[in-house]
Order: C-alpha cells, then structure tokens, then sequence
C-alpha cells in the first residue's frame, strides 16, 4: 500500500507565509520581472511542494502542477491550432478554467512536461509521477471549431499527445498518470473514452495510470478495467456509488483510492481512513493498492492541504496490518 | 411599479477611497466606525447617481461588502452568521485566490446583518430600496462545511438563519428583497429541490415581494424547473448569454405568474453596449410577456466595472426602457 496524489498541489501559503508565487505572477503582468524571473519563482516552489509533500509522508508525489493555471490549458496552449478563450466554470465547482478553443488541426509539437518532470524528479528523494489531463476530457471542455465532432477532437488529442506520453517514459518518469474526469459525467461517450485513451497510452514502457474524480464510474467500471492501464483512480468521497461499483467488479488492476476528502476542510477521523482501507482491501489487496485524496489538492488551503495528507498517511500506517 | 421597471443587480463598484480604507480597516489601522463613515459615504453617492440616470427601484450598492458569501462568513467589518469562520486561500482562477468560508458549528442568527445599511440607504431616498441577501444553497455550496453530516443539514438552517434577516429587514420596512443564488444550478439533479425547500424555509408567509438572481451556468438544466421556486420574480443574465435564455422560454413559456427580470448589459466587459443592441433584448422580451411582468436590469452586480462603465451602462439601459415605453406609449 503507498500514498500519493491525486493532482495538485495548493501553490500559496497563508499569513504568516509569503505568498511568493502569487507576487511574483502579479509582478511579472506589472513588466516588474521577466518571464524568466517568474520560472525561477515557480521552481522554487516546486521544491517547496515537494518537500512538503515528502513532510507529510507520501511515498509518491507529483511535482503539484505549480506552473497550472488550470488543468486544460497548460497541456493544450503548447499544442498547435489552439487558442487560449474565456473563463468556465470547472464542472460543479466554484473555480475556473480559461476555455481552449481548437481554430486548427491540433499538433504536438515539443515535450510539454518533460522538463517539469526532470526538475521534480531531480529535486525529489520520493519518486515523482508525470501527469497529464486525459484526451477526454481535454476535448470535452475545449471549443471545437475545427474537427467537426468531439470524436475527432479526442481521436487527435490522443495521437498528439501520444508523443508527450513517450517523450516522459523516455525521460524516466516511472509512472505517467492520465487525469481524465470528465467520463463521469457523460457515460454515453465510453465507447470514445475508452479508444482515446488506449490510442494514448497503450504499449507505453512505463507505469500507466488513469484517474476519475467527483462522480463514479458505477456502470463503466468494467470497460475501465478492460483498458490498457495499470492503475485505476477512483473519488470514493464525491463517487459515492464507487464503493457498490467495486464490490461487483473482478478488480484485477491497482486502484488509486481517493478517500479523503479534497473538497472540504474537514480532517477525516484516522477510523473512516482505517476503516475505507478495511473495506476496500476485501476487493483490492494492499499491494494492489494506493491511497490518495479524491482529487487535486487546490480547492483547499495549503495548510489545510498538509493536515489533510499528513492524516491520511497516519491512516494508511494504522491500517497496514489489518489489510495485510 | 411602471411597465419595464428599472434596477441595478446589487453591487457595484467601490471607490478608490474606499477601497484603501477597507485594507488599513483590515490591517488595524482604522476603526470601524471610520469605515463606517466611508461606506456610508460610498452608499449616498450610488443613491444619488441611481436617481440621476433615472432607476425605478434602486440597491444599495454593497459598499460594506467585499464578497457576497464571505460577507456573512467573517469578512472584516461582517457580522458574521454563529458556526462560520473565513479560512485560508483558495485560488479560484489564474492568479485569483480567494478566503473561503467555513461551516464550523451550527449555524445561528447572529442579529441583524444588514438591517443598518438598507435602513441608511432608504433614508436618503422616497424610491424603494431593495433588502439583498445571499440564499441558503449558495451560502453553503460556496462554504466548506465540517459541522454538518449532511448538505441539506446545512443547507436548511442556513435557511433559517437568511430567515431571521429577511424578518428584521421587513419589520425595518423593506418592501422589496432580493435572494441570490447564483449556485442554484451547481448540482441541478441531486439539489434542485433541496433548493426549492431552502427557499420557502426562508420567505414563506413573510409579508413582502421576493426576487431571486440566477447568475451564469446552466440555466438550461433548471428551467422550467425554477418556476418552482416560490418568488415573484426570477432574474436572469440574457446578454453575456447572447440571449440564448429566450430560446428556452419560448420552448417553455415562462407562465407562473411571476415577473421575470430581463438582464440587458453584459458586466463583465468594458464596452458599453449600442442603445439598439438593448433595445432588441427588450423588444424579444417583451414578444414573451406583456411589459407589467417584465423588469429591466444589468445581467450582474456591476461591481468589476469602472464607476463610469457601471453608470453609462446604466444610462443605456434607461434611455432603452424610456424609448420602448414611448414608442409603445406605454407612459
């Protein structure tokens, strides 16, 4: 059983912390320090992150997506025939996302993360997951206006960003995590899921891993487990109908457990993270298993953040021998 | 109130000035009674300026407000509701964080939270100032919560607590109060109804005339739906959405009696809009019910704007309402 993340991590601090990042990005719109100026900000955060993620004991972490606006548009801006559009609302959240809006054939044309992921990696003495946002879901909150369908935008995104996939094996990224959310909400597109994420992933030398958050994938579950991943990320907070999904499922892959809560402030109690262990150790057995929070870290404060990874870590350590 | 009555959402923006003194007040280097004088001094200047350009029915303006849930959460300056608290930082998009409220206890009353600045800003006119408040749902969707064991839980006594307020603001002599719920459509499947039920816990068989404000996101989802909710008049932001909301009324006449509130400028850009661009939303609205049921207003708080974006938008708007009702001769 190891603990890890789900996505990102909160870039701010609170009072009496500096909010550094948050200055610095002020600063650089002001034309008070360069784009480079902010770069070095940003790795210096990065290693901010890292560090406190390895603090509260996980035994994987993500470099926490520190450069991110969003999850869509740091992925697709470096990509050919898109622009960058208007602010939506992220699915059923109080934040949001600078719409892509697709204005020609989609292009991969240099590696994305592969320098986030070297930088992490070689700041890391935790092993570091490379993440990337899921074909899906990519084309499932763009504005298309050249492909013609969702099928097609998803179809290209998937073989374009196939090369990102390789470009991070190659650099050594242990495991490549594809988040890829938005299937929960709009089942009827598993048939074009499921071909868009083989086409990205499938073949890959390296751990795969696919996550889901904020619903379940009860009534998908088994054309989940029939993809070309290793790993299966599951939010059993916001999924509630995940812990069913599971009990008649033949779960014969690792599961990303998403147990606590990444949404509210609330510390689960170490019993609900014992006990949520207990429960899915009956259908995935620990060494099948990681445990993570339900999603991204940012809707929390940073503090809040910590505590919050710091308990469920205490949980998972509690719970060692009874799922064992 | 005349056909095509005229309105301002709720906020709008707050002077430098004030700004700066909401800061220092925050940092400990003013009282507030300094603040105090400031807000009321903001507040008369958006009364008179609502009187110049001609509204019918006018807001306050929310000068003593930074956010419109933080507010009642434990902003500086807030009476805050009993079982809330302002957390840490939460970003909300690119470089924009902001302090989300906590649920810590249960939720109390903690006397009148608004009562002071509505009876202020009435006072300084004989046109009719709207009561504003934050509805229940959007309150407790906007919060993190770690009291409740559930969302209708909170969800239900925040509902009572907009209750109390709602009661102190008519016993003050509001006669108009207007509910927002720009989260209302957040979960539509799961939590309409729980919404539907916050609202009459919060204005049944209170002697006054409610509206409600549905702010972006997917209206579609919650119409017809929302002629459930038991208000007389439901207000909704047709410009920003390229007036594609007329598209769902005609689909589903909007037939339940209630006045529907029409928004006519977009606030969320600089540009003011051509008086022929209003006109039109008005005259489509007006193809969908007769010009007594109909109220004119921004699509939003105009708080993001300039003070004279926010007022020339306004004049648009009013010069419109003004040449529609005489080509109509409504008058």
């Amino acid at each position: 059983m190891q603990t890890t993340v789900t996505g990102n991590y909160p870039k701010i601090p609170n009072r009496p912390r500096p909010a550094r990042l948050r200055q610095a990005i002020n600063r650089r719109d002001r034309g008070e320090i360069t784009s480079e100026e902010l770069g070095r900000i940003e790795d210096e955060v990065t290693i901010e992150v890292i560090a406190e993620q390895i603090d509260a004991g996980l035994d994987i972490i993500s470099d926490g997506q520190v450069r991110w606006d969003d999850d869509q548009t740091y992925i697709v801006r470096a990509l050919g025939g898109v622009e960058i559009g208007g602010l939506q609302r992220y699915l059923d959240t109080n934040t949001y996302y600078r719409q892509p809006e697709i204005t020609g054939a989609v292009s991969w044309r240099e590696p994305i993360l592969v320098r986030d992921y070297k930088f992490a990696a070689e700041n890391s003495s935790k092993p570091v997951k490379a993440i990337i946002t899921g074909p899906y879901t990519l084309a499932a909150l763009s504005l298309d206006k050249h492909h013609g369908s969702l099928d097609k935008l998803a179809m290209a995104l998937a073989e374009e960003l196939r090369n990102e996939v390789e470009a991070l094996a190659a650099a050594g990224a242990p495991i490549i995590q594809v988040n890829d959310p938005v299937i929960v909400f709009h089942k009827d597109d598993i048939d074009l899921f499921c071909k868009a994420l083989s086409r990205m992933v499938e073949g890959i030398q390296a751990e795969t891993a696919l996550y889901t958050w904020f619903g379940s994938v009860d009534g998908i579950l088994s054309r989940l487990l029939d993809l070309p991943i290793d790993t299966l990320g599951l939010d059993f907070v916001w999924g509630r109908d995940n812990w069913e999904a599971i009990r008649s499922a033949r779960f014969d892959k690792k599961l990303g457990a998403g147990i606590v809560d990444a949404r509210n402030t609330r510390i689960e109690s170490l019993e609900y993270i014992e006990e949520s262990i207990r429960r899915i150790s009956e259908f995935v057995p620990p060494d099948r298993l990681y445990v993570n929070p339900s999603c991204g870290l940012e809707y929390l404060p940073r503090e809040t953040a910590f505590e919050k990874l710091k308990q469920m870590v205490e949980g998972v350590r509690r719970a060692e021998p009874v799922a064992a | 109130m005349p056909a095509l009555t005229t309105n301002a959402v709720g906020s709008y923006p707050k002077p430098d000035y004030l700004a700066q003194a909401r800061t220092q007040f925050s940092q400990g280097k003013i009282d507030r009674a300094e603040l105090d004088k400031l807000e009321r001094r903001a507040t008369e200047y958006w009364i008179r300026s609502q009187e110049r350009i001609g509204l019918d029915v006018l807001v306050h303006g929310e000068m003593e407000r930074g956010d419109m849930v933080a507010y009642f959460a434990g902003e500086p300056g807030g009476n805050p509701i009993g079982g809330t608290k302002l957390g840490g930082l939460v970003r909300s998009y690119g470089n924009r964080y902001y302090h989300k409220p906590i649920i810590v206890d249960k939720l109390t009353w903690p006397g009148p939270m608004t009562v002071e600045m509505w009876r202020y800003a009435q006072g300084l006119t004989d046109r009719p100032v709207k009561g504003m408040l934050t509805g229940a749902y959007t309150m407790v969707e906007w919060s993190f919560d770690e009291h409740y064991q559930s969302r209708r839980d909170a969800v239900l006594d925040m509902a009572r607590v907009i209750r109390r307020e709602v009661e102190e603001l008519v016993k003050a002599g509001a006669r108009y109060i207007q509910i927002d719920e720009p989260a209302i459509h957040t979960r539509p499947a799961e939590d309409f109804d729980l919404a539907v039920e916050a609202m009459h816990v919060t204005v049944d068989g209170i002697d006054a005339e409610f509206h409600t404000h549905i702010c972006y996101g997917e209206v579609e989802k919650i119409y017809p739906g929302m002629l459930r909710l038991p208000v007389k008049q439901i207000h909704l932001a047709f410009n920003n959405t390229d007036w594609a909301y007329f598209k769902l009324l005609e689909e589903n006449p909007f037939d339940s009696g209630k006045d529907l509130g029409v928004g006519v400028t977009d606030v969320h850009t600089r540009l003011i809009e051509p008086p022929d661009e209003v006109k039109d939303g008005i005259k489509r609205a007006l193809k969908l019910l007769p010009p007594e049921r109909l109220w004119i207003y921004p699509d939003c708080g105009l708080k993001t704007r300039t003070p004279d974006e926010a007022e020339a938008k306004l004049q648009v708007m009013v010069d419109a309402v003004r040449d529609i009702k005489r080509d109509l001769e409504l008058e």
